[in-house]
């Protein structure tokens, strides 16, 4: 098991060495504003049992949960995804993706939010032709809280009397995000998990046969800095192995950076049966460079859904401020209700068309119908988007992994590899979240207790009437002639 | 009764009847000026006038054209016929050897064939009912013909749907002309436009039985089974799968499915006309808590009704008021009910009305209509606060106004039950 503790302050914020203490396992220092990211690997023979052998049978799997809760990051830590739980997953054969193993483990650990029943039942496929780092599944659910995940991790990976050890679990209830990745050429499970910019204590103490790494650093510019790369500097520190702390600067080309704008998403009133999701950009900026285009990637859970029919006539995704539809995740049932809807939902990549400042867009949306509920309404929780500028790198420019580097978001894939992604950053609308509810109408069951008997009654009577009419018209004839020669 | 209206005076109204040329070449011209205004709000506005279902035929057609199947096409769940009729659409081309106009003409070829049905459907009725060999009808002088046939040819509701690409116009042309056929006693060619409208559309098969019935020379049971109803049965059976066989060889289980099994399986839990609409949401939401299965039994009546009982009563004194009475029961007591479906029946109107208690009766004709567009009011008025301003008007407001609705076509039907079946039957 390895560990690194990192503390990422804003550019020219940084701490002065004296001011850090260690004491052989512990450091300790200052509080800082900065975001702090977690990071622990484990090799696959530390991990649970029923964990080592899902996990054996895998190629490729990496969950990224993001917090429905707004948070401001700092460089290098850019990469943003919609939030929730995103999984995206390749099998170790073909016949492991109709197991189900792997949604019968994540229910156990995530909470009974994450349903599914097999990776091809549920799971929507990834198109692996053009770029091969993507994986050939992808999962989505709009789930808000780690708790589930930190009661299962508490109760399986610390010992009952380890104290230290729940407490740092407990703690990833205010982190704004986790990842966690695993593949068979590295044969580990890597942990990745952040918390805010916000005030941070430092303090950290490692274990016996724990390598822990802890750096205090702060974005930098250096001189030499490329305009593709990022730059970072400040202090590492071995625990139980250095006696202080030693000072360090690198730079590396990153795929991530900062649009330094920031956007709101909405939906229009009244959202009816067919909602409007309204972007929001009070100034866009275009990163620097020539191509550069403005992005939308949205995962929608199953409960509301795009129709990439009506996103293809030009004219209609113009007057909506969309420039193209870029991707959608198939197949989408453009019919079934949620209830019988087996996909999680689906994936939309829009480019954006960005002209004006300020800049809207507005997302053709659709619901499906929902069950019963006893107030005739139910409510659909869909995640912000990811918005980002994707500009294309000059000729040559190479991103090897850099030490805060994420890969396998859904979106990258879509991108070619010399892609850099300026983010633009979430801002709730009101409140903290960056969910935006609609109330669907559904089927009031409290009025229901006589659409069965209700509707026999008066199909059956209008059934007789018809038979009556067809009987009076056989049998009674003479009668009716009678009446005609009477007229 | 021949002329619901006599003139006191040579009017231009009676004058345009005189001839056929002013009425087909204003449903023509009908026709083009919507087609045409189509095109345009397509080009210049982001909401668009072409049917999504026409999206959907061209696509397929697409599909055809380079080799694969129509079932490609999500939500394509036609007979692959309907995509070999429009692969004209599938020309279009974006390369400059192709005109722009060309290129619309090509895009619109399919609207232009299902206006064309229209326009012959019309033609059909004329034929219809001015026809003498006819056993059930008093044949119409042709100026009242094309009167009657105008409600069909002039309707902007048909010519609308026609352009908008919606293929239930050609449903209108096959009845008509299995009608016809059958009444100038062209029992091959009857057999085969029957056998080919079910691979169609299903439901004209609710026909055969009026077909076979009225074809008979007696009303005895024993005589019931003769050479001519064999023939006819036989050669229409045989079309109907040889057309199957001919569909499965070509694109194997996913015409059955999306064609046919389709229809079986689907959960038509959406809001519609259908009075079952609402018990079927609730149904399909809690498949284990549902006691009655009303839904299951639907078929009953609907079936009792359109292929049974009304053939039975009506189709020997007015088979074409039998036909109408049938489909208007099919549709009235189908689950899932949209108003594209209206026109199956409302082809047929034409040939009823003019010896309608109706048309006789102002009063009753005006409170029908007037009570069958109040229905769909009711319940469009519901669908829209629902649909689009997301209020939960399932209950009580779409299911009473579903079966408010469904209780005036009740009515409605066993009106013209009553009418035709107490139509003198025609001896040879």
């Amino acid at each position: 098991m390895r560990e690194r503790i990192t503390f990422i302050q804003k550019l020219g914020d940084s701490i002065d060495p004296a001011e850090v203490k260690i004491d052989r396992n512990v450091i300790k220092a200052p509080q800082v504003q900065a975001v702090r990211e977690d990071r622990l690997t484990i090799a696959l023979d530390e991990l649970p049992s029923e964990l080592q052998s899902l996990l054996s049978g895998l190629h490729e799997l990496h969950i990224r949960w993001v917090s429905p809760v707004a948070y401001e990051t700092v460089s290098p830590l850019l990469a943003r995804l919609p939030p929730g739980f995103h999984l995206f997953f390749t099998p170790g054969n073909e016949i492991k993706a109709t197991s189900t193993i792997l949604c019968q483990t994540l229910t156990k650990i995530f909470g009974p939010q994450i349903s599914c029943t097999t990776p091809s039942e549920s799971f929507t496929t990834l198109p692996t032709d053009r770029f091969s780092h993507s994986t050939a599944y992808q999962f989505f659910h709009p789930l808000s809280t780690l708790s589930p995940f930190i009661h299962y991790t508490q109760s399986h990976l610390c010992s009952l009397s380890n104290k230290p050890c729940t407490t740092r679990l407990s703690s990833l209830l205010t982190s704004s995000t986790l990842d966690i990745s695993y593949d068979t050429i590295s044969h580990s499970l890597r942990l990745t998990s952040t918390w805010p910019y916000q005030r941070q204590q430092i303090s950290a103490s490692s274990h016996p046969n724990h390598r822990t790494e802890v750096g205090i650093l702060s974005s930098d510019k250096p001189k030499t800095l490329e305009s593709h790369e990022l730059g970072i500097s400040g202090l590492l520190t071995v625990l139980d192995q250095d006696t202080k702390p030693s000072v360090t600067m690198f730079t590396f080309p990153s795929r991530h950076r900062d649009a330094e704008s920031f956007f709101s998403a909405t939906f229009l009133n009244p959202t009816g049966l067919h909602p409007t999701l309204q972007l929001s950009l009070p100034s866009p900026s275009k990163p620097p460079g020539n191509t550069c285009n403005l992005h939308a990637y949205l995962t929608l859970p199953n409960t509301i859904f795009p129709d990439k029919y009506q996103l293809s006539d030009p004219l209609f995704l113009q007057s909506k401020n969309i420039s193209s539809l870029r991707y959608i995740s198939t197949p989408i049932d453009l019919e079934a209700p949620a209830y019988l809807t087996k996909k999680w939902g689906s994936t939309l990549l829009l480019q954006l068309s960005s002209s004006s400042s300020p800049s809207t867009a507005e997302i053709p949306l659709h619901l499906r119908y929902l069950p019963p509920s006893y107030t005739g309404y139910s409510t659909v929780q869909t995640p912000y988007p990811a918005i980002f500028w994707a500009c294309t790198a000059e000729e040559g420019t190479k991103f090897p992994t850099n030490p805060f580097e994420k890969v396998n978001l859904g979106y990258d894939g879509l991108f070619g590899p010399r892609t850099v992604f300026w983010h633009v950053e979430p801002r709730p609308v009101s409140g903290k979240e960056l969910v935006n509810k609609v109330r669907v109408p559904v089927l009031d069951l409290a009025k229901a207790d006589y659409v069965n008997l209700g509707t026999a009654l008066v199909v059956l009577s209008g059934f007789l009437w018809v038979v009556f009419k067809l009987v009076s018209v056989v049998f009674g004839k003479k009668k009716v002639e009678k009446e005609k020669k009477t007229q | 009764m021949t002329k619901p209206n006599p003139p006191s005076a040579p009017s231009l109204l009676t004058s345009f009847f005189d001839r056929p040329l002013p009425l087909y070449l204003s449903a023509a011209l009908l026709r083009l000026i919507f087609l045409i205004y189509g095109l345009w709000q397509d080009a210049n506005s982001p909401v668009k006038y072409t049917d999504i279902d026409y999206l959907v035929f061209t696509d397929a057609a697409r599909f055809v054209s380079q080799g694969q199947s129509p079932y490609a096409r999500e939500t394509y769940r036609y007979t692959p016929v309907l995509a070999w009729l429009l692969l004209p659409t599938s020309w279009c081309q974006t390369n400059q050897h192709h005109h722009h106009y060309l290129n619309l003409i090509l895009f619109s070829s399919g609207k232009i064939l299902f206006a064309l049905a229209d326009l012959i459907a019309g033609y059909l009725l004329e034929l219809i009912l001015t026809t003498t060999n006819s056993k059930s009808h008093h044949p119409l002088p042709p100026s009242t013909a094309r009167k009657f046939a105008s409600i069909w040819l002039l309707n902007p509701m048909v010519a609308t749907i026609s352009t908008r690409g919606s293929s239930e116009g050609l449903l209108g042309v096959l009845t008509t002309f299995l009608l016809w056929s059958v009444l100038s006693n062209r029992l091959t060619l009857s057999a085969i436009l029957l056998g080919f409208s079910v691979h169609f559309k299903i439901y004209p098969f609710i026909y055969a039985p009026a077909i076979i019935w009225w074809m008979g020379p007696t009303t005895q049971l024993s005589k019931l089974i003769t050479l001519p109803r064999l023939k006819f049965a036989f050669i229409s059976l045989s079309t109907f799968l040889l057309l199957n066989y001919a569909m499965f060889y070509f694109y194997g289980i996913d015409f059955i499915q999306h064609t046919y099994l389709h229809h079986v399986t689907r959960v038509d839990h959406r809001h519609n006309f259908s009075p079952y609409n609402t018990q079927l949401y609730l149904s399909s939401a809690f498949p284990e808590l549902s006691e009655y299965k009303i839904e299951s039994l639907a078929f009953l009546p609907q079936l009792l009704l359109s292929c049974l009982l009304i053939p039975l009563a009506t189709a020997k004194k007015d088979l074409a008021g039998s036909m109408l009475a049938q489909t208007f029961a099919f549709v009235t007591f189908n689950k899932v009910c949209t108003s594209q479906y209206f026109l199956w029946y409302m082809v047929l109107l034409p040939l009823y009305l003019p010896n309608s208690s109706f048309l006789k009766n102002k009063t009753l004709g005006l409170t029908a209509l007037g009570l069958w567009v109040l229905g769909q009011a009711m319940w469009l008025q519901q669908g829209y606060e629902l649909e689009f301003l997301g209020k939960s008007t399932f209950l009580p407001g779409l299911w009473v106004a579903s079966l408010v609705f469904f209780g005036v076509n009740c009515w409605i039907l066993g009106e013209i039950i009553g009418d035709i079946g107490t139509r003198k039957m025609k001896h040879l």
